[in-house]
């Protein structure tokens, strides 16, 4: 069964310098105060992976917490570049910042067979582009039905994964909806997970397409309302759009990232 | 995906334009966007870009009604709602994120994409510009390129025709092209089919040997321009400098869709200002 924990006590517990890290979400639904609770804990040297990461995953890079990125796709949605991650593969700021690339279905497909308990997953994809030669993490198979050559993978076992959620009951149970990316598998893919949600409440309450995490598969979870923001949570709260265009701005110019670091990150307070 | 039963395809048609003198390139731009998915039946139909959306919005509400299209979320949606706003209409399916996956392996799918660089055979770059390990640009990375290209049709728009956007070799593969495809073996040939590319010129396609070709001009742009925008020899199917076909205009019905329903903000005019 989950754990009920503040954030801040959750991830001091389960996220230590050099872990694996997979903080998924999809248009909706991102761990940002998550995200910026670990820049406050200082934690150093994570291996982050995201099939799309975003602002919060610049602020990590930025902030220094991060040595390598697995990802399929990186931006700032709806606006443009991500210049913290720009910086840091491009100039080593504040660190270099080694990369891992795959197409989204490599990144989904990793995560599924960590969730089956398999070593790998195949893929058509790949095929002919220049990813297998920069990336170790993807090697060609041979189908043993037909004899064709496609690509492997492997599987994806992050040490923590870290996902928002619309609601938990007492129990840890999870419930979350609308658009969902692959916060499932990226949670059952994992050795420890945390889930932050808007609200605990007691009875989960059948929701249209909602997913359903259950406790025995989530180590804790975090009351921590608006928590996804700047992006959204379904019948919850809207898309700050405005967050992301200052975003753009703000995370330009090093010294006026580390402004907004010092200010809205290491003097802010827990959320939870 | 075979891909067989596509008609003729009617994008130079001189059809029943409406002889409106301010049809503007972005509007022409739509319509040759719209025409990519002409014939392509009930496939899941995704476009990246603002010109791309109008055109494949305006491609259902007239000559291709069986395309899916997403709210942007995790919902087939059918409807008239203009670019930049949120969905309205009958909710068709419910196809959230992993579902999309099950239509591109099953080729399901015609995706238009907008590569960062493209060669001559096809072969796009979303991925880094320079050195991959030390890159000059870090761009956004190969999210669907790698899969959505040998798996189903893909074609590319590009709204700012150039020597650094059309290539003559891409700085890494993140979409495979002809001759990728060629060389990787029936895994990557079996479902690929890179069909058109629209840009903020003309309209290009691929000849048998998997080379890029001009097939139309935009009106008002001529085929030395193009060519001179063109980072490698741009063959004209047949065609002289003189006789390259005009992209067709937006018939009268097209336009008022353009400008009082699926755009009425004028988004277009900023992806390719006239």
């Amino acid at each position: 069964m989950a754990d009920i924990v503040s954030l801040r006590e959750g991830l001091a517990e389960l996220v230590s310098d050099g872990d694996l890290v997979a903080m998924e979400g999809f248009t909706h639904l991102i761990p940002v105060a998550a995200g910026q609770e670990l820049i406050r804990q200082r934690r150093k040297d994570l291996t982050l992976a995201r099939m799309t990461p975003d602002i919060v995953y610049d602020q990590l890079i930025g902030a220094g917490c991060a040595r390598k990125l697995i990802f399929s796709w990186g931006g700032n949605p709806g606006v443009g570049s991500l210049h913290r991650f720009r910086d840091a593969v491009e100039h080593g700021w504040p660190a270099p910042l080694e990369i891992e690339e795959h197409s989204h279905a490599g990144m989904a497909n990793r995560y599924v067979a960590g969730a089956a308990g398999l070593p790998f997953a195949v893929l058509r994809g790949y095929v002919g582009t220049d990813l297998p030669k920069h990336t170790e993490n993807i090697k060609p198979i041979e189908c043993p039905f037909t004899g064709e050559q496609l690509t492997a993978v492997p599987a994806l076992n992050p040490d923590v994964t870290v996902v928002h959620a619309q609601r938990a009951d007492s129990h840890g149970n999870v419930q979350l909806w609308g658009i969902t990316g692959v916060q499932k598998e990226a949670v059952l893919a994992a050795k420890r997970s945390l889930v932050t949600v808007e609200e605990v409440v007691p009875e989960l309450t059948p929701r249209a397409g909602a997913i359903v995490l259950p406790s025995w598969a989530v180590t804790a979870v975090a009351e921590v309302p608006g928590g996804a923001r700047p992006s959204y949570a379904q019948d919850y709260y809207e898309r700050a759009n405005t967050s992301y265009q200052e975003w753009d701005a703000i995370s330009r110019d090093r010294e006026r990232f580390q402004e907004w670091l010092a200010d809205q990150v290491y003097g802010a307070e827990v959320k939870s | 995906m075979t891909d067989s039963t596509v008609p003729a395809d009617r994008w130079a048609e001189p059809d029943m334009t409406t002889g409106d003198e301010t049809v503007t390139r972005a509007e022409v731009c739509v319509v040759a966007c719209a025409e990519v998915f002409r014939g392509s039946g009930e496939i899941m139909a995704s476009a990246f870009g603002t010109i791309p959306a109008i055109g494949v919005r305006l491609a259902r509400h007239t000559f291709a009604p069986d395309l899916l299209l997403s709210d942007g979320e995790a919902l087939l949606m059918r409807g008239t709602w203009p670019v930049g706003t949120p969905a309205e209409g009958d909710i068709e399916g419910w196809a959230p994120f992993r579902a999309v996956f099950d239509l591109v392996w099953h080729g399901k799918r015609h995706v238009m994409m907008i590569p960062s660089q493209l060669d001559v055979h096809g072969n796009m770059n979303i991925s880094a510009i320079g050195d991959y390990h030390r890159p000059k640009v870090q761009l956004l990375g190969a999210r669907g390129g790698p899969g959505n290209t040998v798996c189903h049709p893909t074609s590319y728009w590009i709204p700012k025709h150039s020597p650094r956007s059309l290539v003559s070799k891409v700085d890494m593969v993140s979409g495979v092209g002809h001759d990728r495809a060629a060389a990787a073996g029936p895994a990557a040939r079996r479902y690929h089919q890179l069909h058109r590319v629209v840009t903020n010129l003309g309209v290009l396609d691929f000849a048998a040997d998997g080379r890029l070709r001009l097939v139309s001009v935009h009106p008002g742009v001529t085929v030395p321009q193009v060519r001179a925008e063109t980072g490698f020899p741009l063959d004209l199917a047949g065609a002289t400098e003189n006789t390259v076909a005009t992209t067709r205009l937006p018939t009268a019905a097209e336009l008022r869709l353009i400008r009082e329903e699926l755009d009425p903000a004028g988004l277009r005019e900023h992806e390719v200002p006239s």
